[in-house]
């Protein structure tokens, strides 16, 4: 490893870290400056009434009745020792908690991933170089597709495939018919997005040389799409990759709660209605890292996938 | 990556089946053996699973002792039982317990035990477990909430012997047996509670039908028969041991995949159905609904006579008069709620009603605010006295009202308005909710509370109930300070005489209702759905919680 890479990389480090601390710090005083007290949404679910005493002995066991900042500290120095806290409302570790909801939200991420480049390729395959009229039915099912709600897509599935044809099950059960519709909810505007962007590189690959050498060649136009064309254009999809999973994370919080599917996005949703800081903060702590890790590793396939920018990124390695 | 398609043709064909291969990488994504259910039924009687899909919050842990909300209470009815219940006419009936007698100065109860009962460790009830249950819940650790406030004048229990507990109070309470029927309350075994909080929430040790077999966090609970079961309540259709093996109770919290689940077949119950799926259920005609409503407080909006505007009483009146809920409801829940009088539960024989009170008459209100001194009206003809628009804030639960009662909410600010009323509606989460009561941020409000009996009324009305405690925990929000209504509801709680109790209730109420500092809307909605294969489900009559001891799947 050269000392310019090298650099790169404790540079790279030193941001991660620097972003994993705002968003610990963010989180942390966003849940805190909202008016209301933890302890109360503790012992005080809907319909209940928490008797002073146990809010006192809720306040202490949790620390809350100590100022913000040596609040804040002590968070801070528990995340440096590696330790997540403990659940306020449900009272086990938040290592612990997160562990066991993390891969089933990962399954549902990267299948959608997937899922959204299977449909992305298609799209901009049939879309290029087809005629005009195939390119605009492309585009328009792209933007449509990109513009989707997760919530509206997520209703409008149960209603066809659900309700009406009966095909799949509307709730999550643990096998595989229960994953399709939330992959298909988390895919479809996942894939009009990516394929927006695959169609734009396609077309420029289009009118490059080398596609004018291969079609001198003799080579179909799919096969030069397929083939060569393809390639180029996935480029700006692999480097959004990274992003996208990450933002495949934050979909879940909604297909997660409208399909019953356990996972992170849940656990979230059920932190934020109860003000269980810990876990939210452990949430997105998460949802955070994995950001963080994605776009290093996109931009590490994106390289893979296009020499060029290997030769950009590192002259004296190519020259060496 | 796919294959790639070898013509233009296909490649346009090929759109089709694209969620054909979606399927089948979706195939190489997920791990096999997940646990397919098989589908509940095929015995006429005896076995199957039944799942229910429930809507409210998974419960933080499954000891309703510990905090105390109605979650816990939904799924813990299926394997905890209490002393006594309640029967179709409100009557109190032997459960755990087979017997009792007060002393005559009602500072004594005696709860004589069934025989032979066990719990689902196989140890037997005694009354040890009955003084260790009132214990655990007057402990602080538990947090326990409305277990806790409805024990406010148990000073401690006494194993007599293994068959007799004895209650000794500080002062009669006429509710103890009320209190006593209510899930909150529910005999535990005492060395399942020795076991300690954390463990004791994960599967409680009870004497029910059904025990806790595993809880997995977010998703389900799954409860099997307890085969030695052997102590139904009075009012209960068999004995022995439930037809169904088990349950499966999953959470659902979005309410259209739960009718959907439900529609498809993939779930038997779901609680917490919307009106507007009660309306497309009734349509379809395909499920059976229970309508089950909860017991103690009506819905109601508390006017804050604490503070002005509301201190003065022609201003709440004016405001009762000027709101229009009767069309809102009508509309917003498709029939499936009923305008309620009361600021009582229509399923408490004590409740006490006024019509006369709440007519909508918008003259009548303008003329209240005349006199009242908000004679003028500004640019945006809200009222205005001394330079001050009359403006209400209105805070309102996102996480305890539905969105038909949301809505209503906004169909009252709009006929507020017409009166010369602004009311600012903020939607807000639980906890800022609270932190808006307590800092008295707020003119109306609407808060749920679930109590079986009326003495939920010294609760929500009687003066202790305004003054803060440290924690800015209270429970009068209309924070009615009426002196000879706390001596009615006192009297009430304490009389042991049902004619002398029964008036005193009445009165406390017209007093109540008379202060317009409350606008009851209709009871607290419990609507059940089931699917045509459950038979012989109901909703227990204490508060209102499903019950599967007598149901079974015909198909």
């Amino acid at each position: 490893m050269t000392p310019g890479s090298a650099n790169r990389v404790l540079l790279r480090l030193a941001g991660a870290v620097f972003v994993l601390w705002a968003v610990a710090t963010l989180t942390f005083f966003a849940m805190r400056l909202i008016p209301g007290d933890p302890a109360l949404a503790i012992l005080g679910g809907p319909g209940s009434q928490a008797s002073p005493e146990a809010l006192e002995q809720a306040r202490r066991e949790h620390g809350l009745d100590q100022p913000l900042l040596v609040q804040y500290a002590a968070m801070l120095g528990r995340l440096l020792s590696g330790d997540l806290g403990s659940s306020y409302a449900l009272k086990v570790p938040v290592a612990d908690l997160l562990a066991a909801q993390l891969p089933g939200t990962l399954l549902l991420a990267v299948c959608s991933l997937l899922v959204a480049w299977v449909i992305a390729i298609a799209l901009a395959l049939f879309s290029t170089g087809a005629g005009r009229i195939a390119a605009s039915v492309g585009h328009g099912i792209e933007l449509a597709g990109a513009a989707l709600p997760h919530f509206w897509l997520a209703t409008v599935l149960i209603a066809v495939f659900s309700t009406s044809l009966g095909w799949l099950p509307p709730v999550s059960s643990g096998d595989l018919s229960g994953l399709v519709l939330p992959v298909l909810t988390l895919a479809i505007p996942l894939a009009g997005f990516l394929a927006a962007i695959m169609r734009e590189s396609m077309l420029d690959a289009l009118a490059q040389p080398y596609v004018l050498s291969a079609r001198a060649r003799g080579e179909s136009e799919l096969g030069i799409r397929a083939r060569h064309a393809i390639r180029h254009a996935a480029i700006p999809g692999v480097a959004l990759s990274g992003w996208a999973l990450g933002s495949l994370l934050s979909g879940a919080v909604i297909v997660e709660t409208i399909f019953a599917r356990p996972g992170l996005g849940r656990t979230l949703v059920q932190a934020v209605t109860v003000r269980d800081v810990p876990v939210v903060t452990g949430v997105v702590l998460v949802v955070a890292l994995v950001y963080v890790l994605m776009t290093l590793a996109s931009d590490a396939a994106s390289a893979i996938v296009d020499p060029r920018q290997r030769a950009q990124a590192s002259p004296q390695e190519v020259g060496a | 990556m796919p294959a790639s398609p070898t013509t233009a043709t296909t490649l346009r064909r090929s759109l089709l089946p694209l969620a054909a291969s979606a399927v089948l990488l979706l195939t190489a994504c997920t791990s096999p053996g997940g646990d397919a259910q098989s589908s509940a039924g095929g015995e006429p009687v005896e076995g199957g699973t039944l799942v229910y899909a429930s809507g409210d919050a998974e419960p933080d842990c499954l000891d309703p002792h510990v905090g105390g909300n109605y979650p816990q209470a939904l799924i813990a009815g299926q394997y905890l039982e209490s002393l006594v219940s309640i029967d179709e006419d409100g009557e109190i009936i032997p459960w755990l317990a087979s017997d009792w007698t007060s002393s005559e100065d009602g500072l004594s109860w005696d709860f004589t035990l069934q025989d032979d009962v066990r719990f689902s460790d196989g140890s037997p009830l005694t009354a040890a477990d009955v003084k260790a249950t009132v214990e655990h819940i007057q402990d602080p650790a538990t947090g326990s909430s409305t277990g806790y406030l409805a024990l406010g004048k148990v000073t401690g229990v006494e194993a007599v012997s293994d068959t007799v507990a004895r209650f000794t109070l500080s002062a009669p309470d006429s509710a103890l047996l009320e209190s006593l029927s209510m899930p909150w309350l529910a005999i535990e075994s005492a060395a399942g509670i020795a076991r300690g909080i954390d463990e004791n929430c994960l599967a409680p040790i009870g004497t029910g039908p059904f025990v806790v077999d595993e809880w997995v966090k977010q998703d389900r609970v799954s409860l099997v028969r307890n085969e030695e079961y052997n102590s139904p309540p009075a009012d209960a259709a068999h004995s022995g041991p439930a037809h169904l093996e088990a349950i499966d109770w999953r959470f659902l919290p979005d309410s259209a995949s739960r009718y959907a689940a439900l529609q498809a077949g993939q779930v038997d119950v779901i609680d917490n159905a919307q009106p507007d799926t009660l309306a497309a259920a009734a349509d379809a005609g395909t499920f059976t609904e229970i309508d089950a409503p909860r017991p103690g407080a009506s819905n109601r909006l508390e006017l804050n006579s604490g503070k002005a505007p509301f201190n003065d009483p022609f201003v709440r009146e004016a405001f009762i008069r000027a709101v229009d809920v009767n069309d809102g409801i009508d509309a917003l829940f498709f029939g499936t709620a009923e305008r309620s009088y009361s600021a009582l539960s229509s399923v408490e024989p004590l409740g006490y009603s006024d019509e006369a009170l709440f007519d909508h008459d918008l003259d009548a209100a303008e003329a209240l605010l005349d006199e009242a001194g908000w004679t003028e009206t500004d640019a945006d003809g809200y009222r205005v006295k001394n330079g001050e628009r009359l403006s209400l804030a209105f805070p309102v639960s996102t996480n305890q009202s539905i969105p038909a009662e949301q809505s209503l909410f906004e169909q009252v600010q709009a006929t507020a308005a017409e009166a010369g009323f602004e009311v600012t509606i903020s939607p807000l989460d639980l906890s800022s909710w609270y932190g808006a009561l307590f800092s008295n941020d707020y003119d109306v409000v609407s808060a749920p509370y679930t109590k079986v009996g009326p003495d939920v009324l010294r609760i929500l009305y009687h003066s202790a109930s305004i003054t803060p405690a440290p924690s800015g925990y209270f429970a009068n929000l209309a924070q009615l300070n009426d002196p000879e209504l706390d001596a009615l509801l006192s009297q009430a709680s304490s009389s042991l005489d049902a004619d002398e109790r029964a008036a005193l209730y009445a009165e406390a109420q017209e007093r109540i209702l008379g202060s317009f500092t409350v606008l009851p809307l209709y009871d607290q909605q419990n609507h059940f759905l089931l699917g045509k294969q459950v038979q012989g489900a109901r909703a227990i009559n204490t508060v209102s919680t499903p019950n599967f001891y007598d149901a079974w799947l015909s198909e």
